[in-house]
């Protein structure tokens, strides 16, 4: 039984849970059964924000994260809380702007501008639709256009466009990034 | 990838409820809104206008639970959702709808306690609230779902048994679920079995509002029909009207628990997975029996023989048939989010000395590795 686990995990407004919805909508579009879950804390601003994702080719056995495949760390609030979840060889892929102080350990850890990439492609908030573009070519779970889908589905009409080409640089640095096996 | 041939919808957990609410005929919602089920009172609030329903946020969950009793009177199929703090404030009127046999369906999402406590934190702290939470003897029926499309599944149940036995139903799950998105399939209208309350039949003169109907049930007078209607908290005879005489008041009493246990197949919905040759059996609920699945499977493959006994109805508990399904020599282990509730209660099943409880009330939920070094603990020492 096949099964994956992603995070999303940042601050508060970064879009996190978007992101967990979106990429919720693209794994369902690949094929798997889904379950998504969030922190909730009692601010909307700031503090740590989290989205969860374990797909499974069959229903979902337990819901929440256990071990960690994939994480996206968007702000350095988010760094010490996931340390645990991360499984051996697991993708790391911490901002290279607001992670100051990436997680480091038995795993793969990686430092993406995602914030920056956003900025230069003309959404300045897409730093989570980056982060989707990069795991979806990573991790292999989904295709592009699964992604794109799910942005078209979920996103407000005017951001789609803006939204696609953010997706898009986010596959391109997938694409050039040396993954060291 | 293998693709899965069902079509799915992403659906959190307190959307299920209400999506299931509507499909049961649903049509009467009054709530204030509480974290983490809120989303409840959100759903209802859009989706009750579209099928001719009312949805009136009250001024607080005593009104709430008011008002759909009225509701409930008047006819309608009739919910509420909640969290601990609001459920506390509810219990004078579950009684009163336990007592004057009012159908009423009520969601309580599990937050962390005592009083205001840790709102959006889960916790599986009102186990013994949903079943003694209101004074006196009194039947009340609690579903415990462990996952979004069961959430679905169990509410419309709530329905059917709450009209079918004037009894108040809760459904009870924590915050993970009440939050958590799965994928999941709402079943077709036309797939699933929608009970309507029993109203009164026959001469209007020989009416009584609260005789046995044969099944146990009162047959319910919809106001303005000409069937005498008479509600009342106070301990009443057939005829509705309140009484002290010992004889009728023990049978009266006797009856309101007999239309549960006559009727108790209805009621009874448990699992049961390789229990009768286990060495241990794990007694699980909710956001804790999908842990424990997890834990199971992992304590297979290390070897140890591991059962799951998870009942749906959680209230009254499915004790003849943990009795039949479980191995009479297995160790009992009961994860829980609370000091240990359940725990209690299948300890005055199985006995003290095999059951050991395993609880967590920090506000984070039971792991399944947490589950899995426990049962290799307890088989250790077996």
């Amino acid at each position: 039984m096949k099964q994956i686990e992603i995070r999303l995990s940042g601050s508060g407004g970064q879009g996190l849970i978007l992101g967990g919805r979106l990429l919720m909508h693209t794994l369902m579009l690949a094929g798997y059964y889904v379950a998504q879950s969030q922190s909730y804390e009692p601010t909307s601003r700031g503090g740590l924000s989290r989205s969860d994702l374990v797909a499974s080719e069959s229903p979902v056995e337990f819901p929440l994260a256990t071990e960690l495949d994939m994480i996206i760390v968007l702000d350095q609030v988010a760094v010490e809380p996931s340390r645990s979840l991360i499984r051996p060889g697991g993708l790391v892929f911490s901002d290279s702007q607001r992670v100051t102080q990436p997680l480091e350990g038995e795993f793969n850890s990686f430092e993406i501008p995602f914030h920056q990439i956003a900025r230069e492609q003309g959404n300045p908030r897409g730093a989570n639709i980056v982060a989707l573009g990069l795991l979806v070519e990573l991790g292999r779970f989904a295709t592009q256009e699964n992604l794109q889908t799910a942005i078209e589905k979920l996103t407000p009409q005017r951001f789609r466009s803006v939204n696609s080409t953010v997706a898009q640089a986010g596959k391109q640095w997938a694409r050039d990034l040396d993954l060291k096996s | 990838m293998k693709k899965t041939q069902v079509k799915l919808q992403a659906i959190q957990g307190n959307h299920s409820s209400a999506l299931a609410a509507i499909d049961a005929g649903c049509r009467f919602y009054a709530g204030y809104p509480i974290t983490p089920s809120s989303e409840v009172a959100e759903k209802m609030s859009s989706l009750l206008p579209d099928v001719d329903g009312v949805f009136i946020q009250m001024e607080d969950e005593i009104a709430s639970m008011g008002a759909i009793l009225g509701a409930s009177l008047g006819g309608k199929k009739v919910m509420t959702a909640t969290s601990g703090p609001g459920f506390s404030l509810k219990q004078e009127h579950i009684g009163f709808a336990a007592g004057a046999e009012i159908p009423c369906v009520i969601i309580n999402v599990m937050r962390g306690g005592p009083s205001t406590g840790m709102p959006t934190r889960p916790s599986q702290g009102d186990v013994m609230q949903a079943r003694w939470g209101t004074h006196g003897d009194h039947p009340v029926i609690v579903l415990a779902p462990d996952s979004v499309a069961e959430i679905y599944q169990q509410t419309l149940r709530a329905f059917n048994l709450a009209e079918q036995l004037r009894v108040p139903v809760v459904v009870l799950f924590d915050e993970v679920l009440g939050h958590l998105v799965e994928s999941i399939t709402i079943p077709e209208a036309d797939t699933f079995e929608r009970v309507e309350r029993k109203w009164a039949s026959g001469p209007e003169a020989e009416f009584q509002p609260y005789r046995d109907s044969g099944n146990g049930v009162p047959e319910m007078a919809m106001p303005g029909s000409g069937y005498r209607v008479h509600t009342t908290g106070l301990t009443h005879a057939e005829h509705g009207f309140p009484t002290q005489d010992p004889e009728i008041v023990e049978r009266v009493t006797e009856r309101l628990f007999n239309k549960i246990s006559a009727n108790y197949s209805l009621v009874e919905s448990y699992e049961a997975e390789q229990c009768e040759k286990a060495d241990v059996v794990i007694v699980a609920y909710g956001i804790t029996a999908r842990a424990t699945r997890r834990a199971l499977r992992k304590a297979r493959e290390k070897g140890i023989g591991a059962g799951l006994f998870r009942p749906v109805t959680l209230w009254p508990f499915p004790q003849e048939r943990f009795i039949e399904e479980v191995n009479p020599d297995a160790q009992i282990l009961v994860p829980e989010m609370n000091r240990g509730q359940l725990s209690t209660e299948i300890e005055r099943i199985a006995g003290r000395e095999r059951v050991t409880s395993l609880p967590r009330f920090d506000g984070e939920p039971i792991s399944p590795q947490q589950i899995l070094e426990k049962i290799v603990e307890i088989t250790a020492h077996g």
